[in-house]
């Protein structure tokens, strides 16, 4: 356990914990938009900047990022912080402006946000896709594309891997701006412009998840893919 | 090699796994309403405020000196958590207008059961409703009054037995069918109506989280199956639940600004409602024909919410 304080709060961490998490527990709202609390952190959006004073020297971090050390003191509510966040916010609306979710952060933060119809749902590269894919589907579909040194100068944008993907549709339902859409038509589900042909129920005959899907199980977990064909309903 | 344990599918994995409902508490076995609620809560979150009615729900958390919530909690009368609710709204916001609280958004909550949504507490979440407070109404229909011994109310199904309603030789329990509240809500006009079913937890938890959004009152109706009152084994909870649902009794939709949508697809064929009602001991006196009659009746109505599907727009 370590000893710090948020906004003249004095509270004892937990070791390793980002403070981020530690100004959540104590109901201090901080925006987001590229953190969840079952994946490992990115530092992304930039939006859940703080305070931090350690070593004598207040500097502006992302919470998010930031280990709790011992006599850290954090400020969620500075004139900074409200600067820096505000700075944070209006770049990615001049970047994103017809994208409803990024609207709502900005306007919360104090950018002049001008009423628009249209409803863009952009990729703001957030990693929550990216991770998910990689952290609890373990599927490694989704990437980021020209990374590391050979970077180029093109836009970044997310790499789909076909072959990788089982179509379980969790990037879907973690993307918090809409950008990835999920879609399901007479036994079959479109996600990623791929095309997944669902699984019947041997039971009831009801349509319940993707055969890629169902085949990546039995890969993992070695249960033969016929022990796998009857839905949640039916168990 | 146990293939339930391994069959996972990933979204789920991502919820919340902070209770803001915590164990501990004193529900019956294979409580539908409880199992509700605690998923209610981590959709939530943890900047609510509920007002609770009194019902199951509040006997089963609340024991004095024990609490199972982990948010601010209020428990009122029978009759008004809509109106409590709507209160809690309003003074959270000329507390923040003062400045005495933080400047972030708290979601009002009233929840109360079937009785003190249909019956006792109807006219104050009528009131709540059409003053348009920033608030979200959570019925958890079990379908009676059961924390004071299973007594009828107008959210009971058509011929289900209860102890106010019982089976006999010349009438054979409710003699009426169930009170539509959804479409009452409907009525009067607000953003959001849908109903939800803990047997279907992403679909209730997303229904809620559209809810928390929207700026303006909301109402969601979930079903919560009550194995002690329905006289049904507590551990044909979730199936029971999914039965209502398949067989179309209960279906799933929601009503964004008048606009009708099923969040479950429905083949032409829906289940028999004889599969769903032979699991329960308060349908056990009925015969084929009375059978009939019940599937007669939820055919009409389902017929009703089709039609508004395919012929609703919105608003505006």
């Amino acid at each position: 356990m370590v000893n710090i304080s948020i906004n003249g709060q004095k509270i004892r961490a937990k070791e390793g914990a980002n403070v981020l998490q530690e100004a959540k527990d104590l109901r201090i709202d901080i925006p987001t938009l590229c953190y969840h609390n079952d994946l490992t952190t990115f530092g992304a959006c930039r939006l859940c900047t703080v305070e931090v004073k350690t070593d004598g020297a207040w500097k502006l971090a992302a919470s998010c990022q930031t280990e709790v050390a011992e006599g850290m003191e954090v400020l969620t509510d500075s004139d900074k912080v409200k600067e820096s966040r505000k700075l944070a916010a209006a770049l990615l609306y001049y970047k994103y402006p017809g994208t409803q979710a990024i609207r709502d952060v900005a306007e919360k933060l104090g950018v002049e946000v001008v009423p628009t119809e249209t409803d863009s749902r952009d990729c703001i590269l957030c990693g929550l896709c990216t991770r998910t894919c990689h952290e609890i589907v373990r599927a490694d579909a989704l990437k980021f594309q020209d990374r590391g040194l050979g970077r180029s100068l093109e836009e970044p944008k997310i790499e789909f891997i076909s072959p990788a993907c089982i179509g379980c549709g969790s990037c879907a339902y973690v993307c918090s701006t809409g950008f990835v859409r999920m879609e399901a038509v007479d036994g079959k589900r479109m996600i990623w412009d791929k095309v997944f042909k669902m699984a019947v129920c041997n039971n009831c005959g009801r349509y319940f998840a993707p055969v890629e899907q169902l085949e990546f199980i039995s890969r993992t977990t070695g249960v033969p893919v016929s022990n796998l064909m009857t839905c949640v309903s039916c168990r | 090699m146990n293939t339930v344990e391994n069959f996972e599918i990933f979204a789920p994995k991502l919820i919340n796994k902070r209770e803001l409902f915590s164990a501990g508490h004193r529900a019956c076995q294979g409580c539908g309403e409880v199992l509700a609620l605690r998923l209610i809560m981590k959709a939530l979150g943890e900047d609510t405020v509920v007002s609770n009615a009194t019902g199951c729900m509040e006997i089963i958390s609340t024991a004095y000196p024990h609490t199972a919530w982990e948010v601010p909690y209020i428990h009122v009368a029978f009759e008004n958590a809509a109106a409590v609710g709507s209160g809690v709204e309003a003074g959270l916001k000329a507390l923040r207008r003062k400045g005495k609280i933080a400047d972030r958004y708290v979601k009002s909550v009233a929840i109360a059961g079937d009785g003190g949504t249909v019956d006792i507490g109807f006219q104050a979440l009528s009131g709540a409703m059409e003053r348009g407070h920033d608030m979200t109404f959570f019925c958890l229909d079990n379908e009676a009054y059961m924390n004071t011994g299973i007594q009828r109310s107008s959210a009971t199904p058509f011929m289900a037995a209860t102890t106010t309603s019982p089976a006999g030789k010349t009438i054979k329990g409710q003699r009426t069918g169930k009170k539509n509240v959804p479409e009452i809500m409907v009525a009067h006009n607000i953003p959001y109506v849908a109903t939800a079913c803990p047997s279907y937890p992403l679909d209730l938890m997303n229904k809620v989280e559209k809810a928390r959004k929207i700026k303006g009152p909301a109402y969601i109706h979930v079903f919560s199956v009550c194995p002690t009152g329905w006289r049904a084994a507590s551990n044909e909870t979730i199936k029971l639940g999914r039965m209502a649902v398949e067989t179309g009794s209960f279906p799933l939709y929601e009503v964004e600004n008048g606009k009708y949508r099923l969040t479950m697809d429905y083949t032409d064929k829906r289940r028999p409602m004889q599969d769903y009602l032979k699991l329960q001991g308060r349908f056990r006196h009925l015969d084929p024909a009375d059978i009939a009659k019940v599937q007669a009746l939820v055919d009409k109505e389902f017929r009703k919410l089709m039609h508004k599907v395919n012929t609703s727009v919105p608003w505006d």
